[in-house]
């Protein structure tokens, strides 16, 4: 049979962000893979060196519109690591609900990605729908849809009231059974099966050799989350479980992100019920002493990681990030290997793949 | 497709869920982070906004004849993060709800929000001085000497106001801890 290449992006119909594979092709059959990235570099790494603690914060919260609570509140927690900041009580519960609005909205909008994928528009525009309720909590209690401006050095910069309060426990109330009945959906339709399942597999063995992340390495039966493992802001009084999938393919990731997505509203009612009432920030500008320092965090797609060293001027000396899409890509070799032709893009969009990040 | 069925019906019988913007109305909830307000009679002139924007898209410019300053903010330039607004010492700036920010591109450098904010003038000398010295004593920070008095005079002013009573009193102390 003929092999030859084909190439897939940096634009294609069905990536959502700018990356080159140069794909081998047997028949249908892909037998090499090649991936070229570099299109979206911006020299973030830099420019964060050229501005001081505070407009880092903003910066940080542009790396990537996803995760856009990951970064910021990640960085935050390495300079309260170098500087020996504890935040506020209720700023813990405070970040711990920008960050899992973030990752429901995240979740669902991948899933929904991943029916637009398939072809199965219908489900794509219903999982948008489901996905604006939480556009809705963003906008209303953090003032922006995509990011959210919580947090700062210290703590976080806002707070919730009664009325607030209430509309937020309306909005997730008025969630759960839409994401109960797309839950189903997912996992039985027989079309979204016949799409997903034994699709893009990534077995257990490679996902612990290529140090996968994520719902990418608990969609292959790795049972690794940061707010399980090393708890930040209030995780550690929160009750959750780590969900894990054993089939290793699109589906299961899939599956994976959408349990998350609803312990997430989970997750966000138990802080409503236990946060208690207090300061949400210090009352002093942070000194920042000459030091180094490391944070990390579960963002939507995986473990994030944030290393700091100031050298007790007002901009960091170096601030480095290694993000979750970045450990992610390499398992596409393993993924994709013998896949169809028309499998590519949704096995690439099952690693939920951030490219903005990645090469900020 | 069967499960899917009964949700499609649904929604066809629920009708559009997208809104009638911009042939309608449409809901601006009241955090929304929109364009950037100055109260120039609050602002201190203390320069933290225009430190911590990531943008940079404030710019203070003290007028030519001392009068005052002025302050400019970009709305193109700015990334509504709200840091400007949290860190500001006197609640001077604030993010309305307003997002009503396109304009014609003949517009674009004049889409700005410019202030003016005067300089108090020293009661005694008639120099114009920095206006952060109510904002201190309205934290109780300057409490030695007589504040309605240390309100209307400048720093120079100050500084004999604290000599002249050093030499009355036998105690020293000092009464200008604006910079502390
Ligand atoms: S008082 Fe507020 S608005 Fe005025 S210069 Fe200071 S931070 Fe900016
Ligand atoms: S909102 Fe942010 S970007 Fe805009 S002026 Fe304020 S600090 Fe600068």
């Amino acid at each position: 049979m003929a092999t030859y290449s084909i190439p897939v992006g940096p634009l294609h119909v069905a990536l959502e962000e700018p990356m080159y594979f140069r794909v081998d092709i047997e028949g249908e059959t892909v037998k090499g893979l090649e991936i070229s990235a570099g299109h979206v570099h911006r020299g973030m790494e830099s420019l964060a060196l050229q501005r001081n603690y505070f407009q880092n914060i903003t910066l940080t919260e542009r790396l990537c519109s996803l995760c856009s609570n990951s970064h910021p509140c990640t960085y935050c927690m390495a300079v309260e690591n170098v500087a020996g900041i504890d935040i506020p009580e209720r700023a813990r519960y405070l970040r711990v609900m920008a960050d899992e609005i973030k990752r429901l909205a995240s979740n669902l909008f991948n899933v929904g990605i991943m029916a637009h994928t398939i072809g199965f528009n219908s489900l794509f525009m219903h999982v948008m729908e489901i996905r604006e309720q939480a556009q809705d909590i963003k906008e209303g209690v953090y003032g922006n849809r995509m990011d959210l401006a919580a947090n700062c050095i210290g703590g976080v910069k806002y707070d919730l009231d009664d009325g607030i309060e209430s509309f937020l426990r309306t909005q997730l109330e008025e969630m759960k059974r839409p994401l109960d009945e797309i839950y189903q959906i997912y996992a039985k339709d027989p079309l979204i099966t016949a799409r997903t399942k034994g699709i893009g597999i990534l077995p257990k063995k490679d996902a612990v050799r290529l140090g996968v992340v994520g719902p990418v390495a608990r969609g292959s039966g790795i049972a690794y989350d940061v707010r399980d493992k090393a708890p930040y802001s209030a995780y550690d009084q929160l009750s959750f479980t780590v969900q894990t999938e054993e089939a290793a393919d699109v589906r299961s990731r899939a599956l994976v992100r959408l349990r998350e997505a609803m312990d997430a509203i989970s997750l966000m009612e138990q802080c409503l019920e236990r946060m208690p009432k207090g300061p949400t920030v210090p009352d002093c500008l942070p000194e920042i002493p000459p030091g180094q320092s490391v944070a990390r965090s579960e963002a939507p797609r995986g473990e994030l990681i944030y290393y700091l060293k100031s050298d007790g001027t007002d901009r960091p000396q170096r601030l480095k990030w290694r993000v979750p899409t970045y450990m992610n890509w390499e398992a596409l070799h393993a993924m994709m290997h013998n896949c169809k032709i028309s499998d590519i893009p949704l096995i690439i969009n099952s690693i939920d793949p951030c490219i903005s990040c990645t090469e900020r | 497709m069967l499960p899917f069925l009964k949700i499609l019906v649904r929604n066809i019988i629920k009708g559009p869920a997208t809104e009638a913007f911009p042939f309608g109305d449409t809901f601006t909830p009241k955090r929304l982070r929109g364009r950037a307000e100055l109260n120039p009679e609050r602002c201190l002139a203390c320069g933290i906004c225009s430190h911590v924007c990531a943008g940079g898209a404030i710019a203070m410019t003290e007028s030519a004849d001392g009068r005052g300053m002025e302050f400019r903010l970009w709305h193109n330039t700015c990334t509504f993060c709200g840091l400007c607004e949290h860190y500001c010492p006197a609640n001077a700036i604030t993010m309305t709800n307003d997002w009503h920010l396109s304009h014609e591109q003949s517009e674009k450098y004049t889409c700005c929000e410019v202030q003016f904010v005067e300089y108090p003038v020293c009661k005694r000398c008639g120099k114009r001085m920095l206006p952060h010295l109510h904002q201190r004593l309205a934290k109780g920070l300057v409490g030695a000497v007589n504040t309605a008095e240390i309100m209307q005079i400048c720093p120079d002013c100050r500084r004999l106001t604290s000599a002249m009573q050093q030499i009355k009193s036998k105690t020293c102390f000092s009464t200008d801890r604006s910079n502390s």
